[in-house]
């Protein structure tokens, strides 16, 4: 799938044949989903769902797979965590596209999710334009 | 006082503050305080666990938390609201994970809770004796917010 890039070198929520992203937000914080969304709808991507949780993701995954094409996981998250999560959901789809979301820095927690399949990471606070190369290069 | 563990935190509650808010901070009178005493209305508990363990708890008025979270996410509140409680939650939580980062490039090895939030500012709140805390008040443009931390080997 490759995705369509602005003038701005900034990914669109669009591919190059005119598909639309969808994007499944996961994060047990509101205001980061709030954070996340705009930033994808200001892209035109489509965020698909958002969950709180990594077994609300799991659910949410499997329920809307067809429309999600991205997933943003943080880690440190209640119930079932991030890196938890991402080992189940590429158990049920090796082909999904994951990036971790995530205030901790470490390189063992980020080492750990790239084995684990993710596509890369971002680290909290959130800026608009890290957020957006990072989403490129997965699909670029 | 385990100060090696402590600085950590401050330099992460100083960078993310001045990240985030965009605007300078400053640091107050540093005191020795038990948890409980002269709370303010609106306080985020995080527990660390590891090398150490302990908790950081980030204490702030009603007026400071609004008008961070206001900040945060560009729409005025009209009271504590959910948005307003997840965004200054999410706020401690940085700073907690920054601080653990720091650390982790020292090899020390640290986790830590999803942040609890608790409201009113007459709470009584029981600790160990032997658990030696520290108050940092941190001063932005929207109020200050006070840091206590604390932790034994």
């Amino acid at each position: 799938m490759k995705i369509f890039f602005g003038e701005d070198g900034l990914p669109t929520g669009q591919t190059n044949s005119g598909q639309n992203i969808g994007v499944l937000c996961v994060d047990d914080s509101q205001f980061i989903l709030k954070q996340l969304s705009q930033i994808f709808v200001s892209r035109h991507f489509t965020v698909v769902d958002t969950a709180l949780n990594g077994a609300e993701a799991l659910l949410k995954y499997k329920a809307k797979q067809a429309d999600i094409h991205l997933i943003t996981l943080d880690i440190t998250m209640p119930e079932m965590d991030g890196l938890t999560a991402l080992k189940k959901l590429k158990e049920l789809d090796p082909d999904v596209n994951i990036i971790m979301v995530t205030a901790l820095g470490t390189a063992d927690t980020v080492k750990e999710a790239i084995k684990l399949g993710a596509k890369g990471y971002i680290v909290k606070p959130l800026d608009r334009g890290k957020v957006l190369e990072r989403i490129g290069k997965i699909f670029g | 006082m385990l100060i090696d563990y402590i600085n950590p935190f401050v330099e992460a509650a100083f960078e993310i503050m001045s990240e985030i808010l965009n605007t300078p901070v400053s640091r107050g009178q540093l005191q020795l305080k038990k948890l409980g005493e002269g709370m303010q209305e609106l306080t985020v508990i995080i527990g660390v666990t590891g090398t150490v363990s302990g908790r950081i708890v980030f204490d702030m008025s009603e007026v400071t938390a609004i008008k961070i979270a206001e900040k945060l996410n560009g729409e005025t509140f009209p009271g504590i609201t959910d948005m307003v409680r997840s965004t200054i939650a999410e706020v401690g939580n940085m700073v907690t994970a920054r601080a653990v980062t720091k650390l982790s490039k020292e090899s020390r090895t640290f986790n830590f809770s999803p942040p609890t939030i608790i409201m009113g500012s007459q709470m009584t709140f029981f600790e160990s004796d032997d658990i030696e805390a520290l108050i940092i008040p941190v001063n932005t443009d929207y109020g200050t917010i006070e840091i206590n931390i604390a932790f034994k080997e």
